[in-house]
């Protein structure tokens, strides 16, 4: 019975064998993934009934429009943010031997351990009127009386690029991680000098891990709902917030869908448009 | 040395160098003068220091102590990339975003050389080493062997005077080692360059360099000719560590030798490489300078016989002196028929074939 999972050299797996092992994944994707989108897809074109009015709906009103663009402004900010702070981590990491690479994985993993939910009230609790930030900022003087911290776009980027960050640490990692140091060395004695290796030899051979990372965090950060709906300003709502609002406060389902529908057709051409430029295919290979 | 040509290469001096790893020596106190155009190996099992050498003369070591001079300017300061050496590694360490020319082309860019003359001269560099036409291609698309010939190009497209080679062929397989090792000395004697080679392989050492300098343990044994190194080794680490050598504890009264079996042989004077005291010292004889003799032959020395393995063109035989010393002999099979193991047959050393250090065996 088993055999039959495996080809006759009994090493490799036979065809039945990869679909049976494939199955729960393909199945998972299609029930809770292309299922709910595509049923929710045709709503926004078909309730009430078959029409394009949800979709003129979003493009009419320059409100829905300002949303998307300060998403993908927020989006843009947070990946890049995570970007500069990942890579020396990355770089940090990539450098260390044994227990060290093991001590900074395990800072970069720690905050999973608690829900996002719980690493979002924390920052509500530091930017706070009277939270440590602006305690502090008074108690060196920088500031005379507290600031308006929390419920802003910078609490957002903030705390998004703290949730966001270790997604972009690992790919960077896997990708210098491949990198032999030798190479520095022939770099080095080639005649460049150590900024000149970095732009010439590492960066390009990084690049697939930051392509990797920053569409892992730009992707997530264009959905991302509980951050800016706990610590964002009304006035400047992201994309998820407005689509739960319009179900959840008006039960506006067609509405809602089709904004869901613009975010996919950006998600959708943004994906594109990477994987066109850098090729997926050599991004999860990295340097090697 | 390079048959009369003039020599582009440069004249490095090492002149007292030192590097310490905590309290652990890697180069302890090594002086090596290799001279404008030469072929140097260093040779030496694994942490004898040899390595460290290299990495200092290209800058990536800073030695605790000591001066690297290259054509009489002291660069022990300055950073590899100030240094204008050429280096081959290990492994080949071609950066695969780049295609085979601009690999080659790339320290001519970091020298900021126009990018068509930079082409031009990475295809010639191409040439050189017989990869015309493979430019385009990306280096993961060429054999081993091939990658190993770019990189060669990649640290010659510059004309640097010294090239530096950390064991380049290690990762090549028994023939193409043969081919590169031909194609290296051809590179050397028509570009003139001073090439610095370091090896685990004693046969590589012999057959490429002009010089071999031996390493243990961070100090320098000898630096000599191949032909000097094998023949006259200067004590016996070298005289051990390059081919076989047979080690006979001996008594020596300053002009006769005496085994442990009370035999006495009297030793010409070039069997001491070195001045040895009176008393303990070790004989030395290569296996294949030891003869079968008759009995009744002067120098006989009684062998009872323990293993005789043939190896097709010769036959190596393993025999105990009256003493116990193990003696390994290797003649030519057609001798040894007749060679059975427990059996005591007769050998004896020619006097050319003997050597004589102080000190106990190593």
């Amino acid at each position: 019975m088993i055999a039959e999972f495996f080809r006759p050299d009994g090493r490799h797996l036979s065809k039945a064998g990869i679909t049976l092992l494939m199955l729960p994944f393909f199945a998972l994707i299609f029930f809770a993934f292309l299922y709910p989108l595509v049923s929710l897809l045709s709503i926004s074109v078909l309730e009430p009934q078959p029409t394009l009015e949800n979709y003129r709906k979003v493009v009419d009103n320059p409100i829905y429009l300002t949303v998307l663009l300060r998403t993908l402004w927020i989006a843009l900010l947070v990946s890049l943010l995570s970007l500069a702070l990942a890579f020396p981590v990355a770089w940090l990491m990539a450098r260390s031997k044994g227990p060290k690479v093991a001590f900074i994985t395990a800072c970069i993993l720690l905050p999973f351990w608690s829900s996002v939910l719980v690493r979002t009230a924390a920052w509500a609790v530091l930017l706070q009127r009277h939270g440590l930030i602006n305690e502090g900022l008074q108690l060196i003087g920088i500031t005379s009386e507290p600031v308006r911290l929390l419920y802003t776009q910078g609490a957002v980027v903030v705390a998004m690029t703290h949730v966001l960050m270790p997604f972009m640490v690992l790919p960077i990692y896997g990708a210098l991680r491949n990198i032999p140091a030798d190479y520095a060395r022939a770099a080095a004695i080639c005649g460049a000098n150590p900024l000149r290796t970095f732009r010439e030899v590492y960066l390009p051979l990084t690049m697939p891990g930051i392509i990797g990372g920053f569409i892992l965090v730009f992707l997530t950060s264009l959905g991302y709902f509980i951050t800016p709906a706990l610590l964002g300003s009304p006035q400047e709502m992201m994309i998820a917030t407005l689509i739960s609002q319009q179900i959840r406060e008006y039960l506006d389902w067609p509405f809602a869908a089709a904004l869901v529908g613009v975010l996919t057709l950006f998600v959708t051409v943004i994906t594109l448009a990477f994987s066109k430029v850098f090729r997926f295919d050599r991004m999860m290979g990295g340097a090697a | 040395m390079l048959d009369g040509r003039t020599a582009d290469g440069a004249a490095i001096s090492l002149r007292g160098l030192e590097k310490r790893f905590g309290s652990l020596a890697a180069v302890d106190d090594v002086s090596i003068d290799i001279e404008s155009g030469e072929f140097l190996a260093l040779l030496g099992p694994s942490g004898s220091g040899k390595s460290t050498i290299l990495m200092s003369l290209a800058g990536f070591e800073r030695p605790t102590k000591g001066q690297i001079l290259i054509d009489g300017v002291d660069c022990t300061p300055l950073p590899p990339h100030k240094r204008n050496i050429g280096m081959v590694f290990q492994h080949y360490t071609l950066f695969p975003h780049l295609s085979v020319v601009e690999n080659v082309a790339f320290p001519l860019k970091m020298r900021k050389v126009a990018k068509s003359e930079r082409i031009r001269r990475a295809e010639a560099a191409l040439k050189t080493v017989r990869l015309e036409g493979y430019g385009q291609r990306a280096p993961k698309q060429l054999s081993g062997g091939q990658q190993q010939r770019v990189a060669l190009a990649r640290a010659i497209v510059y004309n640097p005077r010294v090239l530096l080679m950390d064991e380049p062929l290690s990762a090549l397989d028994k023939n193409l080692r043969e081919e590169m090792q031909l194609e290296i000395k051809r590179l050397h004697s028509e570009l003139g360059i001073t090439v610095v080679f370091v090896t685990h392989d004693q046969g590589e050492a012999l057959t490429m360099a002009d010089r071999v300098a031996i390493l243990k343990e961070g100090r320098l044994q000898q630096i000599s000719p191949a032909r000097e190194l094998y023949e006259r080794p200067a004590n016996l680490f070298a005289a051990s560590f390059i081919g076989e050598m047979n080690q006979i504890p001996v008594d020596y009264d300053g002009g006769v030798v005496r085994l442990g079996g009370g035999q006495a042989i009297a030793l010409p004077q070039e069997a001491l490489v070195q001045p040895v005291p009176p008393g303990k010292a070790v004989l030395a004889v290569r296996p294949e300078r030891v003869r079968l003799v008759d009995a009744t032959s002067a120098d006989a020395l009684p062998v009872r016989l323990r293993d005789v393995v043939y190896a097709g063109a010769g036959t190596l035989v393993i025999g105990d002196l009256a003493d116990g010393t193990e003696i390994r002999a290797r003649i030519p099979s057609a001798d040894s028929a007749d060679l059975r193991a427990g059996t005591t047959l007769h050998m004896g050393f020619p006097p050319g074939a003997m050597l004589l250090y102080g000190g106990g065996a190593a």
